[in-house]
């Protein structure tokens, strides 16, 4: 991959500070990052390190205070067709059934009532819920109304998928479970994703690349490859986490989050 | 054991009926002056001449037509009327208005304008609107309608400001245009706020007609309880209060179950 793909994210030299009562307060310090077509990039750190910042500039819901977010070679300004995200808190709409929430997308865009019945049943059996489908979201449990948001965002089909701490709500059984159903998609579907999470377990368990961010302001610390989720390696989940290329690496990461910037006013450790 | 809505009805029949009896024995007792209050009978007997066709004056053939030339429903309709054009025009200019406020510049411009005219008692200006436009019809549908719209735009723009960033960006990550977007998210979002303002601006409009109505109000229900005051008919003017009470509490009934029929996801989402 010598020549900037159509896909590829690129995110150039960015900085973002917020501004807090009148004083700007920064949120990421220095961030160079190149996702490739094809990549499951998850994304660990503290929270408050910068993480759902870093998304929504890639997502367009921002843009940063310095430096530029690239997509292929084209500047990102805006929330874009090709980006599909999902949100932290499962963001659908409640006037909406959870079918129509789903077909959203291509309603958008004008397909046929059938070609989008369609496509909903398709991606709503993926995240096994064809039985709630006439429901209002507000009449699913959070689990079920974050696979809701996965099926409407699949369902776009998006080259792009930017993930939100999408199962940190989640109870540990269902989290599981999304969590071996997100890479079956992956394998399936070679889409890029960039899987934003606190649990240093899911991002080595998830990831083809595993990054992390130091706490505010983030910054990226570790940059490691895992191959744990990537195809090929079928070997049931338990077992990979038993592996001791994956207790090592777990382990890489995990230091790598607790480490600290010595801190300015020298605090005692 | 009776279920609680048996026992709730149990308890206001009861309420209604020790209501009816003490109302019967102040009149029947004439512990109050029958000038001052008529009892129960003779309010109801008012209400059924004001219903239909009755000799003018006892022992005459001469039959006239309810009360001033108009059955009391045809009182009471009149009154309805001007309600729903003087409503009507403030939802068709009061929704658009405030969704324009809400979203650009203007609503910050506009602001202490649209304050200052919510905050005025609308009887305060219907000389104003007597001189523009004559003491007919015109002046009172004006009136209604400078009463209706504000209460209507400022619940549209509380519903803008309230509609959350995220559902907007995720709908603009679906590939929605701007007008979608609008018509998509921005609309149904607001729905639940508008339709309360409604709900308040028909209660504004109630108690304002009903007091605009003084001035050559008839037909109209609010006309008919002064003139029935002027001509010393208590009981008429009861049996008014009455149907005015009743007309408001029902439209209101009537309103929240639309509300409840069109944004079912009220509190829930
Ligand atoms: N809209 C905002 N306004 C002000 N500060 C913000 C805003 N969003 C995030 N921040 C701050 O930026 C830092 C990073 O936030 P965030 O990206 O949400 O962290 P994470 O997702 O890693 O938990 C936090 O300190 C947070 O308080
Ligand atoms: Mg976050």
């Amino acid at each position: 991959m010598s020549s900037t793909h159509e896909h590829e994210v690129e995110v150039a030299g960015v900085r973002h500070s917020f501004r807090v009562q009148g004083r700007q307060v920064p949120a990421l310090d220095r961030i160079d990052l190149t996702i490739q077509p094809g990549e499951l990039v998850t994304l660990a750190g503290p929270s408050g390190c910068g993480k759902t910042t870093l998304l929504r500039l890639v997502a367009g819901f921002m843009q940063p205070s310095e430096g530029a977010v690239r997509v292929g070679t084209r500047p990102v300004r805006g929330p874009g067709i090709e980006r599909g995200v999902v949100f932290q808190q499962p963001t659908l709409f409640p006037w909406l059934s959870v079918q129509r929430n789903v077909e959203l997308g291509p309603r958008l865009r004008g397909r046929s009532k059938q070609e989008r019945a369609e496509t909903a049943h398709r991606y709503l059996e993926l995240v096994g819920l064809s039985d709630v489908a006439g429901h209002r979201p507000y009449e699913l449990s959070g689990g079920m109304q974050q696979r809701a948001q996965i099926a409407r965002v699949l369902a776009n089909d998006p080259e792009i998928v930017l993930m939100d701490e999408p199962f940190g709500a989640l109870d540990a059984l269902t989290r599981e479970r999304l969590q071996n159903e997100l890479l079956e998609i992956w394998r399936a579907t070679g889409k890029t994703i960039l899987f934003i999470t606190h649990s240093v377990d899911e991002a080595v368990f998830l990831g083809s690349r595993v990054l992390v961010m130091s706490p505010r302001p983030g910054r990226i610390v570790l940059d490691e490859p895992a191959v744990f989720g990537t195809p090929g390696h079928l070997v049931p989940p338990e077992e990979i986490r038993a592996l001791p290329d994956y207790v090592d690496l777990r382990e890489r990461v995990r230091v790598a989050i607790q480490q600290r910037e010595p801190a300015a006013g020298g605090a005692p450790a | 054991m009776l279920n609680q809505g048996a026992r709730r009805a149990v308890l206001h029949a009861t309420s209604l009926l020790g209501f009816l009896l003490l109302w019967w024995l102040v009149t029947h007792f004439e512990l109050v002056r029958p000038l001052f209050l008529r009892g129960p009978g003779e309010v109801w007997d008012a209400f059924v001449r004001a219903n239909t066709d009755h000799p003018i004056s006892a022992g005459s053939d001469r039959m006239v037509r309810g009360e001033q030339n108009y059955y009391l429903w045809e009182h009471l309709l009149a009154s309805l009327q001007r309600i729903a054009i003087g409503v009507g025009g403030g939802i068709v200019v009061g929704v658009p208005l405030g969704l324009v406020m809400g979203t650009t510049w203007l609503g910050t411009l506009l602001e202490p304008y649209l304050n200052f005219l919510r905050s005025l008692p609308p009887l305060a200006y219907i000389g104003l609107l007597i001189v523009w436009f004559g003491i007919g019809d015109t002046s009172k549908i004006w009136l209604l309608f400078l009463a209706a719209f504000p209460p209507i735009t400022m619940a549209t723009i509380s519903g803008v400001r309230g509609v959350r960033d995220d559902q907007v960006n995720a709908v603009l990550s679906l590939g929605a245009s701007r007008r979608q977007a609008l018509t998509t998210v921005m609309l149904p979002a607001t729905l639940p706020e508008v339709l309360t303002g409604i709900r308040v601006a028909v209660g504004f409009a109630w108690t304002t007609v009903v007091a605009a109505e003084i001035a050559n109000g008839i037909p109209g229900i609010g006309g008919l309880a002064y003139l029935a005051g002027q001509q010393l008919q208590t009981a008429l003017v009861l049996a008014c209060i009455l149907v005015i009470g009743l007309s408001a509490i029902a439209l209101d009934l009537g309103l929240k179950s639309l509300e409840k029929a069109l944004v079912p996801w009220r509190g829930k989402a």
